[in-house]
């Protein structure tokens, strides 16, 4: 243990240093590829304008939306001290899209500046408390798995219930939207929107890293290194409602990003939440930005959504976790 | 204008109506739509007093090129129970969506007539001409067509030019593509279809920055970027879309006009046509 630790600590600056490397890169993919080849002759300003309107945005929402979720996944993970805790699998992402569909069909976010974000938040943070008080500290994987399926499916079954009432008539594919997230044609007064209270839940959570790694100690041991049990779910309360809210409120669900990224990087962080939370937000950026990429690259041939492609990349790996789960439980 | 003369063609068809007895005896008295469509067919060949329900969409003025006509008629959501309660002589339904009740309906012994989806100006006047003779009301149906070809034939000669191309761009990013009614519309008012020339990479939608890269002579929207609230309409209000509009032409052209093959598809390629003789008097 303590020669892991004693490893981990120059390790630390490498792989911080080495995942923002690869954080930049797919930004610069992302910016880079697209449908339209930029290099080729454009009727005037078309390139400037593709690359500030279109692309910018798109890129910078999937770095900001990326960090978010894989943060989020990663600081749930570790207050619960449970590995399958995840935004939208315990419903955070879910009670976000349902307050963002509530105050665009209540005429809200027409009315009021913020209120789409702000309703999206509240949402998420509702959701949040509700999973937990449903599950606890204490109620293990299986019952934190029953609560988030109970409040997500309650929060998807009323995003349906809201669009179906408002009469829209494109409810359908606006649940399709909301439930099966997009980073398609978003538009830079969205990141405006959006990126303030991403940054500033990212920046609770990144707070977070003491609390975290002194709670893997158990709730007394840190409490006597002075680490405020109730601040700290606060803190991960509020951190999480913002960044993924506010996520959630320009781009719908994308989910699996904040359970990957997490058990992807742990082993490369000596098992210590506190270095995993910048490690996952970094590794939630690339891997949205790709996942982004890769999309554009195959598009041509399929209709495929980020949302989908993530939950593509995500169920094997759940799959994989119950396997690693029930042999440890047989060992 | 064009209203009135379109009310004395009907006056005149009633009075041709009731100087024909026998007809009357056996034409449906209470007819039933299942489709937005054959709503507005329904309600501009037939009196009300006849028509035992339409659609919820008939009266919607977003969809709807007659919703002040359609108000006040009782609805149906379309479920077998409800249009049997109703106890209807006729029951029109479009080719899509209803196949269910239309089956079950028909089983019931209920006379169900399903109304062709017109992909062409031609298939226009045959809609017509089915539901006027469905419902007992060919001459009436009659006038609706002859009206509607002499609105065509007015619509002027275009430019020998090069023709400008468009693009119908919607809610969602989608573009009508060849083949749809949408398309014969920009055709007729002497355009061609710009969705042709993209890679249409998903179904029907087009990437903003496809249409920013080789932008139409002319940019359609579906509806005022501000009709929509949602977020599929956020492509509506992409600052993109309005540095488009400030440097071409662009008009927005709603669904209620071009959204059904009813002879009102005519205001919607009258409005092609005056967007065209802008561009061409722009270019000389």
């Amino acid at each position: 243990m303590t020669r892991a630790r004693a490893n981990a600590e120059p390790n630390a600056r490498l792989l911080l240093g080495a995942l923002a490397a690869a954080a930049a890169l797919a930004f610069v993919l992302s910016l880079a590829i697209g449908p339209v080849g930029l290099g080729r002759d454009l009727p005037g300003d078309a390139a400037a304008l593709i690359f500030r309107e279109i692309r910018l945005p798109r890129a910078v929402l999937g770095a900001l939306v990326g960090a978010s979720l894989g943060l989020s996944g990663a600081a749930l993970q570790g207050y619960l001290r449970n590995p399958l805790a995840e935004p939208s699998l315990v419903g955070v992402s879910g009670g976000a899209a349902l307050g963002a569909v509530l105050t665009i069909h209540l005429g809200l976010s027409a009315a009021v500046a913020l209120t789409l974000p702000l309703g999206a938040l509240v949402g998420a943070a509702l959701a949040m408390l509700a999973v937990v008080a449903l599950a606890g500290n204490h109620g293990g994987p299986v019952t934190l798995i029953l609560a988030g399926l109970a409040v997500s499916s309650i929060a998807t079954a009323l995003v349906s219930l809201a669009l179906n009432v408002s009469q829209n008539p494109f409810a359908t594919v606006e649940m399709v939207f909301w439930l099966m997230g997009s980073l398609a044609d978003r538009s830079l007064p969205q990141v405006w929107l959006a990126a303030p209270f991403m940054l500033a839940g990212i920046g609770l959570l990144l707070l977070l890293g003491r609390a975290l790694d002194a709670l893997t100690l158990g709730e007394d041991a840190a409490r006597s290194l002075g680490i405020d049990i109730g601040r700290t779910r606060t803190m991960v309360v509020a951190g999480t409602a913002l960044s993924v809210g506010a996520a959630t409120a320009v781009t719908g669900i994308i989910g699996f990003v904040g359970l990957i990224v997490p058990h992807a990087l742990r082993p490369f962080t000596g098992h210590r939440p506190g270095l995993l939370l910048p490690a996952s937000m970094l590794g939630g950026a690339i891997m949205l930005l790709l996942a982004d990429v890769a999309l554009r690259l195959v598009q041509p041939w399929v209709d495929l959504r980020i949302g989908v492609l993530t939950a593509l990349l995500g169920a094997p790996f759940f799959v994989w976790l119950v396997l690693k789960t029930r042999s440890e439980l047989a060992g | 204008m064009l209203r009135r003369s379109l009310a004395i063609i009907g006056l005149l068809a009633a009075a041709a109506f009731w100087i024909t007895p026998g007809r009357a005896a056996d034409a449906p008295r209470r007819i039933v739509s299942l489709d937005l469509c054959t709503d507005q067919l329904l309600v501009e060949l037939v009196p009300r007093e006849r028509i035992a329900a339409v659609t919820h969409l008939a009266a919607d003025p977003t969809v709807s090129a007659i919703p002040e006509k359609a108000r006040g008629i009782l609805v149906t959501h379309g479920g077998a129970e409800d249009v049997l309660r109703l106890d209807p002589d006729l029951i029109l339904a479009g080719p899509f969506g209803v196949r269910g009740t239309v089956d079950l309906l028909q089983r019931l012994g209920r006379r169900v007539v399903i109304v062709p989806q017109p992909q062409e100006l031609a298939g226009v006047r045959a809609a017509v001409q089915t539901v006027a003779e469905a419902v007992g009301e060919p001459a009436k149906g009659a006038a609706l067509i002859a009206d509607f070809d002499r609105r065509l034939a007015a619509l002027g000669r275009r430019g020998d030019g090069p023709q400008p191309t468009a693009v119908i761009y919607q809610i969602g990013g989608s573009v009508s593509g060849p083949g749809s009614l949408a398309d014969a519309a920009l055709a007729a008012g002497g355009f061609r279809n710009a969705a042709t020339g993209y890679r249409l990479t998903r179904g029907g939608q087009v990437p903003l920055e496809l249409l920013l890269a080789s932008p139409p002579d002319l940019l359609v929207l579906s509806s005022a970027p501000g009709e929509y609230r949602t977020v599929l309409a956020d492509n509506l209000r992409h600052p993109a879309i309005a540095i488009l509009r400030r440097e071409h032409a662009s008009i927005e052209l709603p669904w209620r006009h071009w959204l059904c093959g009813t002879p009102h598809i005519v205001d919607a390629v009258e409005k092609l046509a005056a967007a065209r003789a802008g561009i061409e008097a722009r270019a000389r």
